[in-house]
């Protein structure tokens, strides 16, 4: 679609900066005259992603990437995930305006599917499909990236199920019951180790020694050595171009349905139900493709995080999962891809090492204490994050040109003190 | 009466249609037909249970009682989406234009029951469905065109002055191809030349594309000017019905605007 | 062109609602199967019943008090004040340092250092009774001022500017301030459980058989009824409380008949944190015990509590308390303390689901 910036009467001024806004302009103006940036800068982002391991873990870079700001295999691999979740929670807020404050149900719906069909939990069993362990261990094993496609379809399945009888809930009541479905399924995977006498996740004490993603001997010779028979918590590079693979194909089915028939329908629906309805969309099913889409995605993130910490516990999947990918949503600019994944990055790298890293700089300022933790004040400091954003840029910091309009006069939607919203 | 032969059909029937919120009867057993390639309004003082009955034909509310027909399909209790699918499309009394999306995405929305393309065409890309999408926008432009918002497809809704957003409520309803357009309220806030080219509009739309209209109007002249036949409403009761000369002659009708002192 | 004629068809009868038929028998099933295992229950071990009963109504006290926090923003505007559990937490923390430092205590957040007030109040169990009582009051007052100012200032700061956004960005806001407010709490006392010493009047009011009601069971009561009692006053026969409930029904219509909108709705703010706060102190003194992460578990508890009830209705955030304690309890008497939060979101969510008006709400008509 060609942009609309050029036949838009003027629009409110902004609340950013003037000279912020400007840039955006003249970029935009830009970019429609040298047409190659709408491939080219994506392209530059995924090839630079790609060799991150080569100018950033090692090499020319890496003091700075490496040490200087603590983005190490741990650290990009925990991005990456979070990634992966921003998108796919961006489809559910983002696109279609669905408030769910209970995303991690899912992030740990995708990772007791991989306990279960990946790891030694069910060790009476004795099932194997194309495991690429290097022993025949006890329990069910399917290749990995069955159990990835399973978790999908597992969590999309539960997003079917929590969604029917819910997705028609007006905004904060869904939120709420959205939270309410965040809580019960990690409870009943904590609970799991005794429903009605059966072990079904191990309770606290979690699932450990999870398979691992592998191609088997055959591909891997076939590719001369490049797929690995099975990775290894000790060659992190396989892990992080899987995620890295994933992430793209999210991202590409993200942007190829923000521009479809069913993208259209998300945004209309989230303007105005009832009109949306009238003019042939049919609400639940169009939310509950969001809902179910959000799902899968999430389902795929816990799959190969659990895989990859080797270690799925309860106490892991907390409503404080659910906020922060939220947080990445809204501080990155809802509804706009790069946004998403610029926020997702950002507030992930802070969360997982950026804060720490801080806390050391502060600690080394004369005069504050040197027992000084930062971990004591990330409640605090996610928390005033959030009040800031909202307070002064509720759209997100790269929010999509729509959203910005929705924002600049709180059109459109109920606000808070409507009556009879 | 329903004929087998087709060219005195009824294109919709409602038979004592009663809709009741809590105590309050909205809707008092209503029979109301529109023949095929009519155009019928409705009309009625302000609180008469004219947009309730609308909301009734098109599905945002279940009857209470009675039901709805819809070319030989009984529709009542059907959702709004599949109403629109089946055929029956509407405006809205207050504008409720997607204002945030453009006015061609506005009408590329309505297209959404005409338009096949499912969620993995969408994904895979392929060419049908770029063929489709290509097709559907031209369509969407040549309505914003036939509705008197040429070329201006990329405008937002929001920034639409009324007369447009009106216009792109016309449009909008027209995309989802239905042989049945209910317009509530349509000419609000027009003046005379704008109302007369609605009018003219209208009749456009009956004798070029046979598609029959169900006016919700408060403009006499528009209702008195274009219509087969008129319908009151008072009360949610129907009060009189017939050729607009009849109506505008009509004691209770005039009762029901004026007060009773104006008969006496 | 054809004139309109009554179509002779077989008229449609009313329409049997066969899904909200299939839904009320359900329910209704549902409802005799706990009714009896409950009846079961009693009848086998009446004593543990009549104890488990009486923990139920005691913390279903304290839910109340939460709970109509509440109802009585989301009354108003429609907000769900994510950070009002963790004021109530605050509230909590307050007591614990009155009771064990004497003083009325200011964390300045974001530093460590925490403004002291003398008042005299330490109290351990073995003091006099006079110190006692005194330290009771000077919890309740203390807190409740505490929360009041806290929840006014969370409006002020970070509400009013907001009200003409979208719904999601003050609910945002809550959580942040929610997650402020924990910090805050964290910083003030650390993370582990901050005990407080029991100085509520002890002692068995009667037993029967082996339950046994005791003076700090009855306390929790005694102080809560007054403050519903004031509250039901200060909300139907005063002028504040007109205004509250005008603003509550039309907020436009209620600043047309001259009614400071922006006032009122901080008033409210301000009873929403009082009650937060006394919670917050009858919590810390019978419970004996508190923790920075108190808030969010137990503020979704009486949430819960308000939807049960009714969101917007004060009965019913008394009503849904008092039920939410009795389901706590009776769960975790009579079946597996394991499953408390799944049964409580489980009502959230069936309540939301299928009557989300709750027990005492108004049914809201169809359509917009």
């Amino acid at each position: 679609m060609s942009n609309q910036a050029s036949s838009q009467a003027p629009k409110a001024p902004n609340k950013g900066s003037s000279t912020l806004s400007s840039w955006r302009a003249s970029y935009r103006r830009y970019r429609r005259e040298h047409k190659w940036l709408g491939w080219g800068i994506p392209l530059a982002f995924v090839v630079l992603a790609f060799s991150y391991p080569w100018w950033g873990l090692e090499g020319p870079l890496s003091f700075i990437f490496n040490d200087g700001l603590g983005i190490d295999n741990d650290t990009l691999f925990n991005m990456s995930v979070y990634v992966m979740l921003a998108l796919g929670l961006n489809v559910v807020v983002g696109y279609a305006g669905l408030l769910d404050l209970g995303y991690v149900a899912f992030f740990a719906l995708g990772a007791y599917t991989l306990g279960w069909f990946g790891s030694g939990l069910f060790a009476q069993r004795d099932v194997h499909f194309l495991d690429t362990n290097a022993a025949r261990l006890p329990g069910i094993h399917l290749s990995f990236w069955v159990v990835v496609l399973l978790a999908g379809a597992v969590c999309a399945f539960a997003g079917v199920l929590i969604g029917w009888p819910t997705l028609r809930l007006r905004g904060d009541y869904l939120a709420i019951v959205t939270l309410g479905f965040g809580e019960i399924i990690p409870d009943i995977f904590r609970n799991g180790d005794d429903i009605a006498g059966h072990n079904l996740t191990n309770g606290v004490r979690g699932v450990t020694q999870l398979d691992r993603p592998g191609f088997g001997q055959t591909i891997s010779d076939a590719t001369g050595g490049i797929l690995p028979v099975r990775y290894t918590s000790l060659e992190l590079r396989p892990w992080y171009f899987t995620v890295l693979a994933m992430v793209l194909i999210i991202i590409f089915v993200n942007l190829r349905l923000r521009d479809s028939k069913l993208g259209r329908a998300w945004i209309a629906v989230r303007e105005d139900e009832i009109a949306a309805s009238a003019m042939g969309v049919p609400l639940m099913r169009t939310k509950l493709w969001a809902y179910a889409i959000g799902a899968i995605f999430g389902g795929f993130a816990g799959a190969v995080y659990g895989s990859f910490i080797n270690g799925i516990f309860p106490v892991s999947f907390s409503f404080q999962i659910s906020v922060i990918v939220l947080v990445m949503v809204i501080v990155g600019g809802m509804g706009n891809i790069w946004g998403v994944i610029a926020g997702a990055m950002l507030i992930s790298w802070l969360n997982f090492r950026g804060l720490d890293k801080i806390g050391e700089r502060i600690s080394d300022i004369p005069g504050v204490s040197s027992d000084f933790s930062i971990a004591k004040y990330k409640f605090g400091i996610f928390g005033a994050l959030l009040v800031i954003m909202m307070l002064f840029r509720p759209e997100g910091l790269i929010p999509s040109s729509r959203r910005r309009a929705e924002f600049a006069e709180g059109e459109g939607q109920a606000t808070l003190y409507d009556a009879r919203a | 009466m329903a004929d087998g032969n087709g060219t005195e059909k009824n294109i919709l029937e409602a038979v004592q249609v009663r809709k009741e919120f809590g105590g309050l009867i909205a809707v008092n057993d209503v029979d109301f037909v529109i023949p095929h390639g009519s155009i019928v309004s409705l009309i009625g003082p302000n609180g008469a249970g004219k947009t309730t009955f609308f909301n009734i034909l098109t599905g945002v509310y279940k009857p209470t009682s009675g039901g709805v027909i819809f070319e030989d399909t009984p529709i009542s209790g059907l959702p709004p989406h599949k109403v629109t699918a089946l055929g029956m499309a509407r405006t809205f009394q207050n504008i409720r234009l997607f204002h945030n999306m453009t006015a061609l995405e506005n009408v590329l929305v309505a297209m959404h029951s005409r338009l096949k393309g499912g969620i993995w065409s969408s994904i895979l890309g392929l060419p049908r469905l770029k063929r489709e999408e290509k097709e559907a926008r031209e369509r969407a432009e040549e309505l914003l065109t036939f509705s008197g918002l040429p070329g201006r497809g990329n405008a937002y809704a929001k920034n639409l002055s009324y007369g447009d957003q009106r216009r792109l409520e016309v449009a909008r309803a027209l995309a989802s191809g239905p042989r049945l357009l209910l317009l509530d309220e349509p000419t609000a806030g027009m003046n005379p030349e704008e109302t007369a080219n609605f009018t003219d509009f209208v009749a456009k739309l009956r004798e070029e594309h046979d598609i029959t209209v169900l006016l919700i109007e408060h403009d006499m002249r528009v209702v008195m000017g274009i219509s087969d036949r008129v319908t009151v409403l008072d009360y949610g009761e129907k009060i009189a019905e017939g050729l607009p000369k009849e109506i505008q002659h009509d004691e209770r009708v005039i009762e029901a605007y004026l007060g009773t002192a104006a008969t006496a | 062109m054809a004139t309109a004629e009554t179509a002779s068809r077989p008229s449609f009868e009313r329409r049997l609602p066969i899904g909200q038929i299939i839904l009320t028998v359900v329910g209704v099933v549902l409802a005799a199967l706990i009714g009896f295992w409950l009846i079961k229950n009693a009848v086998e071990s009446p004593d543990r019943f009549l104890e488990v009963t009486l923990i139920g109504i005691t913390n279903g006290s304290i839910y109340a008090l939460v709970a109509l926090g509440y109802t009585l923003v989301y009354g108003i505007i429609e907000l769900i004040n994510f950070a009002h559990g963790d004021n109530f937490m605050l509230g909590t923390f307050q007591t614990n340092g009155i009771v064990n430092d004497g003083s009325f205590q200011i964390p300045l957040f974001p530093t460590s250092f925490v403004l002291a007030l003398p008042l005299g109040a330490a109290a351990t169990a073995s003091s006099s009774p006079g110190q006692k009582i005194y330290t009771i009051f000077m919890c309740l007052f203390f807190s409740m001022l505490f929360c009041m100012v806290i929840n006014v200032s969370i409006e002020r700061i970070g509400y009013k500017p907001l009200r003409n956004q979208p719904r999601l960005v003050p609910l945002i806001t809550a959580i942040g301030f929610s997650f402020i407010l924990q910090d805050v709490g964290l910083v003030w006392k650390d993370a582990g459980p901050q005990p407080l010493p029991n100085i509520l009047p002890t002692g068995t009011i009667f037993h029967w058989r082996g339950a046994t009601y005791q003076w700090n069971d009855f306390i929790v009561i005694a102080v809560t009824i007054p403050l519903l009692v004031a509250l039901t006053y200060l909300v139907r026969r005063t002028r504040s409380g007109k205004a509250m409930r005008a603003t509550a029904q039309d907020m436009d219509a209620a600043s047309m008949m001259g009614i400071n909108v922006d006032r009122t709705i901080s008033f409210t703010f301000a009873l929403g944190g009082a009650l937060a706060g006394a919670a917050g102190a009858i919590y810390a003194l019978y419970i004996g015990v508190s923790k920075f992460d108190l808030g969010f578990r137990l503020g979704l508890f009486a949430f819960t509590a308000a939807v049960l009830g009714g969101i917007g209705n004060l009965s019913g955030a008394v009503l849904g308390g008092v039920v939410l304690g009795l389901i706590q309890a009776y769960t975790e008497g009579f079946w597996d303390a394991r499953w408390t939060t799944t049964v409580i979101f489980s009502v959230l969510i069936a309540i939301l689901v299928f009557r989300p008006s709750g027990l005492l709400g108004e049914q809201v008509p169809e359509g917009q």
